[in-house]
């Protein structure tokens, strides 16, 4: 007898690419997680990350950049917020 | 009969009718007055002077009696069916005079007198009559005729004196009603003839209630003169209905416990029907209430409790093979019903509906094959078919009854939820039959039909989280096995549960099914993209890649598995493309959970082998091995990776299951640790592309998932969750105020211990905390 795979149907999770246990800066909830008016994590609680390399819950960052207190910069370095492309 | 007599009285009629005297009254009174006035003035004007009369004109001195002597004798001949001499005109004249001249009340007086003798001649004949009951009622029932037709005659020769003295004077009665009132007086006292009449009278019904057939008209006079004489009530129909009662109350006794409930039942019907044909035919319609009323004591309100306790349940069960005989119990239980409802015991009904159902229910869902894992579906199918019986006695038989819906809605919720999640895990178990491939239902509207029966089930569920549970584990496998039906009939289950519990009960199976969906479009993409071209040009293997949401899905744990190293290549190119289009992403392997085709290549010719990617690494350490070539389980193991329960499961498949793959040495069904395996080349089996028993790869996602753990944990946070939100509103409540705001907050049917228990745990963890004076108290810690 001999076998060869014809075809093979995988099946994975999807996660966000960010380390193992690392908590959203502005809020304090795993990355797995979702913000504190999400329900469900996953596409609905997307993550956003800045050209300074931090990355908050989508929700989170902007509601942080709609307070004045804000000035348009990222909560953890203070530097003027760019989002990453 | 009486020839003669009736010949005499029609020759009286005849002589009547001759003699115009048929409405004499409506000739004028003569006034002598007004017509000796007209003479006079004929002449000339007179002046006319008038003087009083100077001796009253004279009556001849026998006037009032020879007058009288006429009218008796043409009485007297009336009452002894004589030709009567004198003529009516002359007769009526006479009355006339009478009156005229100031004699009506001595008149009527003799004519009472006169008639009373009569009647009481006739009272000593009939008291004197030895004949038998019914000959006694002919006897009565002449004798009435013979009154009210003699009545008539006198009446009219007398009617003058009735229409004048008899009108005006106050307290005396009308001609008529003074022979009603002898009648009765003479002739039906309450004495033996009247008790002779009456028994006769009953004896008769009786014997129409035993089927005789009877002289209805005789009867029926008879009962008619009762009416006349004013004695009905009194008279007969008290004694009538406390015949009937006895009647009826021996009978009743008697049959129900004599005859099948079904017999009983239509029996009755039919004595209801009879005894309204009697109320149609002889009796007084008044009579119908209480009569009714003795009939249903009798028959049913007494009778009520037996005739459920011992018929009910055989009338529900019926015959299910015999159509005919399922039809007469329909119709059985739909008489049964218009029975009780006279009697106002649907109630009684009902709840013994309720209580069939309950416990047909109970029946069903505790027995054995409930654990047989082959059978334990068709309890389903057999709640489904005892809905729709139980559908179709409320509609045919209950007439669609409200009360009796909720009975059964209440019956069914009460049963199924008896056994906290065996229906829920059954019903998602039956559905997931239906809906995968293979299922024997062709047509669309078969499918749909049996998940809105299950549907049905479904409403009556009350823990909705658990059935969810284990819907969302039997979808998880269809899916990711590819082995739904049709992706029309998911979509429609998933709409039909969204309507009955809303968008939040389904979001989860939504975005399972979404995933699925988004996975294809990402394939189709990947492979219109250059990291398509490489893994074909590299690789000969078909990927596909199913994307999971986490938290979505099931939970499963990753199982050691070396796959083989195309395969992890084939992989690396795609998660390398899917980070590329889905920035931020990226992606966690279930090998355990993959499932594949591989080519098979034999002596004998080529096979294709759907099977789960461990019975695949197993197959493949085989591949091009002699069949003299034994392998170790050690030996399988190392080359696989794969844990040793996982490894077992999968060598029973591959060589104990009925398509051998690999031959075991020694033979056996169980395997054992010292056991050898290799390749059976002399491998026959005509199918092209076989389906390998993967049983196991379901039974891996089942254990991975523990389902209803699952659920009373989620069940948990969600008790916790909502005390938390509670409290955090009222600040203080009562231990029972909190208990009973989270039960009517919480969308599962929580048992208040298990809330207790968690407000507890809440207090442990300083969420909340007890009243410092009132430890009923609860209060919540900011
Ligand atoms: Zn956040
Ligand atoms: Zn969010
Ligand atoms: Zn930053």
């Amino acid at each position: 007898m001999k076998v060869k795979i014809k075809s093979w149907n995988s099946v994975a999770i999807w996660k966000w690419d960010v380390p193992n246990e690392e908590v959203c800066g502005i809020c304090r909830v795993a990355f797995d997680g979702c913000c504190s008016t999400c329900k469900t994590p996953g596409d609905d609680c997307p993550l956003i990350w800045g050209e300074c390399s931090h990355v908050f819950h989508m929700h989170c960052l902007l509601r942080w950049l709609a307070t004045e207190g804000s000035r348009g910069q990222c909560p953890m370095d203070r530097k003027a917020w760019v989002t990453a492309k | 009969m009486y020839t003669p007599q009736r010949s005499a009285l029609r020759n009286l009629k005849m002589r009547n009718k001759n003699a115009d005297l048929v409405f004499p009254s409506h000739k004028p009174i003569p006034d002598k007055s007004v017509g000796a006035s007209k003479q006079s003035g004929t002449n000339a004007p007179v002046k006319l002077v008038i003087k009083p009369l100077k001796v009253k004109p004279m009556l001849p001195v026998n006037f009032e009696d020879e007058m009288w002597h006429k009218l008796k004798s043409a009485i007297i001949a009336i009452h002894n069916h004589r030709p009567v001499k004198e003529s009516f005109e002359e007769l009526y004249k006479a009355c006339e005079n009478l009156c005229l001249h100031n004699m009506a009340p001595s008149l009527y007086s003799k004519l009472v007198n006169e008639c009373e003798k009569h009647y009481i001649a006739e009272k000593r004949r009939l008291d004197d009559n030895p004949a038998t009951q019914e000959a006694f009622l002919f006897e009565i029932n002449r004798c009435w005729e013979l009154h009210c037709q003699q009545m008539e005659l006198i009446r009219s020769i007398f009617l003058y004196l009735d229409r004048t003295y008899v009108l005006h004077t106050p307290g005396i009665a009308s001609i008529w009603d003074m022979g009603i009132e002898l009648f009765r007086k003479h002739i039906l006292p309450p004495s033996a003839v009247r008790q002779k009449t009456l028994w006769g009278l009953l004896s008769l019904i009786k014997y129409e209630r035993g089927g005789d057939s009877i002289n209805r008209p005789l009867v029926n006079t008879l009962i008619n003169m009762f009416s006349q004489l004013n004695i009905y009530t009194q008279g007969f129909e008290s004694q009538f209905l406390s015949e009937t009662r006895d009647y009826y109350e021996e009978e009743g006794e008697r049959l129900v416990e004599k005859l099948s409930v079904s017999n009983y039942i239509q029996h009755v019907s039919k004595r209801l029907e009879q005894e309204h044909q009697r109320i149609m035919n002889y009796l007084e319609k008044k009579t119908s209430t209480p009569l009714f009323k003795v009939v249903e004591d009798e028959l049913i309100r007494k009778h009520i409790d037996t005739i459920l306790a011992k018929g009910f349940s055989d009338l529900m069960k019926g015959d299910r093979n015999s159509r005919k005989n399922s039809k007469s119990k329909l119709e059985d239980l739909e008489e049964l019903y218009d029975l009780l409802q006279r009697v106002n015991a649907l109630d009684r009904l009902r709840a013994y509906f309720g209580n069939y159902i309950k416990n047909t229910g109970a029946s069903i869902i505790n027995d054995p094959i409930v654990n047989d894992p082959k059978q334990d579906v068709t309890v389903i199918e057999q709640l489904i078919n005892f809905k729709r019986r139980m559908d179709e006695f409320v509609e045919v038989s209950f007439s669609s009854s409200y009360n009796f819906d909720q009975a059964l809605k209440e019956g069914f919720e009460t049963f199924i939820n008896k056994r906290q999640t065996k229906p829920a895990e059954l019903l998602a178990k039956f559905i997931d039959k239906k809906l995968k491939i293979g299922n024997k239902q062709t047509s669309d509207s078969e499918v749909e039909s049996i998940l809105n029966d299950a549907l049905v089930l479904f409403r009556y569920i009350q823990g909705k989280d658990v059935f969810e549970g284990f819907y969302k584990r039997d979808f998880a496998k269809r899916l990711l096995m590819n082995k739904c039906a049709s992706d029309d009939y998911e979509r429609s289950m998933l709409f039909k549960m969204k309507r009955e519990c809303g968008p939040g009960y389904t979001s989860n199976l939504e975005q399972m099914f979404k995933d699925i969906h988004t996975s294809r479009e990402f394939m189709k993409a990947f492979y219109d993209s250059r990291y398509g071209d490489q893994l074909r040009e590299e690789f000969k293997v078909d990927l596909h890649v199913n994307t999971l949401t986490q938290g979505s899905w099931p939970s499963y744990n990753p199982t050691p598995l070396n796959i083989p190293p195309e395969v992890a290549q084939c992989q690396q190119i795609y998660e390398t493309f899917y980070r590329e289009k889905a920035r931020g992403k990226g992606l966690k392997w279930y090998n355990n959970l993959a499932y594949c085709v591989l080519s098979a290549y034999y002596p004998s010719g080529n096979k294709e082998f759907e099977c789960t990617s461990f019975q695949a690494v197993t197959l493949l350490t085989f591949s091009e091995l002699p069949q003299t070539e034994l392998r170790t389980f050690e030996e399988i193991q190392q080359a696989t990776g794969m844990e040793t329960k996982e490894l077992v499961r999968t060598l029973l498949t591959l060589a104990c299951a009925k398509v051998k793959l690999l031959v075991k040495h020694p033979k056996g069904k169980d395997l054992k640790p010292t056991d050898k395996y290799s390749v059976c080349d002399d491998f026959k089996f005509k199918l092209f592309r076989i389906r390998i028993n993967s049983v196991q790869m379901e039974k891996t996602m089942e254990e991975n998932e523990k389902t209803v753990e699952r659920v009373f944990l989620e069940r948990h946070y969600q008790v916790d969750a909502c005390a938390v939100r509670i409290m955090k509103m009222r600040k203080s409540l009562s231990f029972t105020e909190l208990i009973s705001e989270l039960l009517g907050q919480l969308k599962f049917k929580a048992e208040v211990p298990d809330l207790k228990k968690r407000i507890e745990s809440l207090i442990d963890r300083e969420y909340l905390e007890r009243g410092r004076d009132d430890p009923t108290i609860i209060r919540y810690l900011a």
